[in-house]
């Protein structure tokens, strides 16, 4: 590609006004006249200003990428670490499920045994009372009423105890199979 | 001697920068065609073929093209086989890996450009041996390390 002298002259005059010269590409296509300093030196400072800056250019583009490079290294990172964290969250929470299931059964069962251990004491202790009555031939008949009513209460508050545990203990397998 | 066109497939729009510059500072071509995709790749391939563009002097794919249907392995031998060689046809890529360099070889690439930050270097190399690779003087394949 050839320059006539009025284009030269009109690059030239926006060079020295305005600091603007032609970049890219296009300066290597425009043929060298090596009997035309003008031209020559115009050329010169052209490819050397484009030049700085696709160094320029080159150096921060560069670095730009060794930095993405990193930081995909990184969140490749971050994101092993948080599916790692989420397993051990939820490995955590099925352990303190598990936990308090235990402490909870524990704390029914002994209730349980407790209440069982008084009604099965007071059935004892009516019954030796009663027996020891019976034994000694003394008037038992209001003793005997008292005694059939007691034996009810207690019995049926023993099955109440043991089938509100086992509810208790359905439900919540109930609940961990679903 | 400035390569008339070349194309770059590469999935990272900044490789394309970092290769632009490099192949202005080092005068390699004036016009270089950069796409992200093979199958962005293949619609250009198409074209060369109608005549509706010409096909370029030389073809630089990337190893893993992210987002492809096909790989640059794949892509190399399509280039190679349907859409008519006669082109300089080769991989940029950061790996090294020794079986994917037999698989490129076998897919009909020339040559195996190691990207890195510098690689202004191996660009330069590259274009000493352009001539060689045009004119099969060069017929086997080089890695620019």
């Amino acid at each position: 590609m050839k320059i006539d002298p009025k284009t030269l002259e009109e690059l030239i005059a926006l060079a020295k006004d305005k600091n603007v010269y032609l970049e890219g590409n296009v300066l290597k296509t425009i043929d060298p006249d090596p009997n035309d300093p003008q031209l020559t030196q115009y050329l010169q400072e052209a490819l050397s200003r484009d030049q700085s800056h696709r160094r320029k250019r080159l150096d921060i583009t560069r670095h730009t990428q060794a930095q993405n490079t990193e930081l995909l290294k990184t969140k490749k990172k971050l994101e092993l670490a948080l599916t790692e964290a989420q397993d051990a969250k939820s490995i955590a929470e099925q352990d303190l499920t598990l936990l308090q299931k235990k402490s909870q059964f524990k704390l029914i069962n002994r209730v349980a045994n407790i209440s069982l251990f008084i009604i099965v004491s007071i059935s004892i202790a009516a019954t030796l009372v009663y027996s020891i009555a019976l034994a000694k031939g003394m008037y038992v008949d209001n003793i005997s009423s008292t005694w059939n009513s007691l034996m009810g209460i207690l019995l049926s508050n023993a099955f109440s105890v043991l089938a509100t545990t086992m509810g208790i203990k359905y439900a919540s397998d109930k609940s961990d199979k679903e | 001697m400035l390569i008339d066109s070349i194309l770059l497939v590469d999935d990272e729009s900044l490789f394309h920068l970092v290769f632009e510059d490099a192949c202005n500072l080092l005068d390699i071509t004036l016009q270089l065609i950069t796409v992200a995709s093979a199958d962005e790749t293949e619609k250009l391939c198409k074209k060369w073929i109608d005549g509706e563009m010409k096909k370029p002097d030389c073809v630089f794919v990337d190893l893993n093209i992210v987002g492809s249907s096909v790989d640059g392995i794949e892509l190399v031998h399509k280039i190679n086989t349907t859409y008519g060689n006669g082109t300089v046809i080769g991989i940029i890529s950061s790996s090294t890996d020794k079986k994917e360099i037999d698989k490129a070889i076998d897919a009909g690439a020339q040559f195996w450009i190691v990207k890195s930050d510098d690689i202004e270097p191996r660009l330069a190399q590259f274009k000493r041996d352009y001539e060689g690779y045009k004119n099969k003087t060069i017929d086997h394949f080089k890695v620019y390390n």
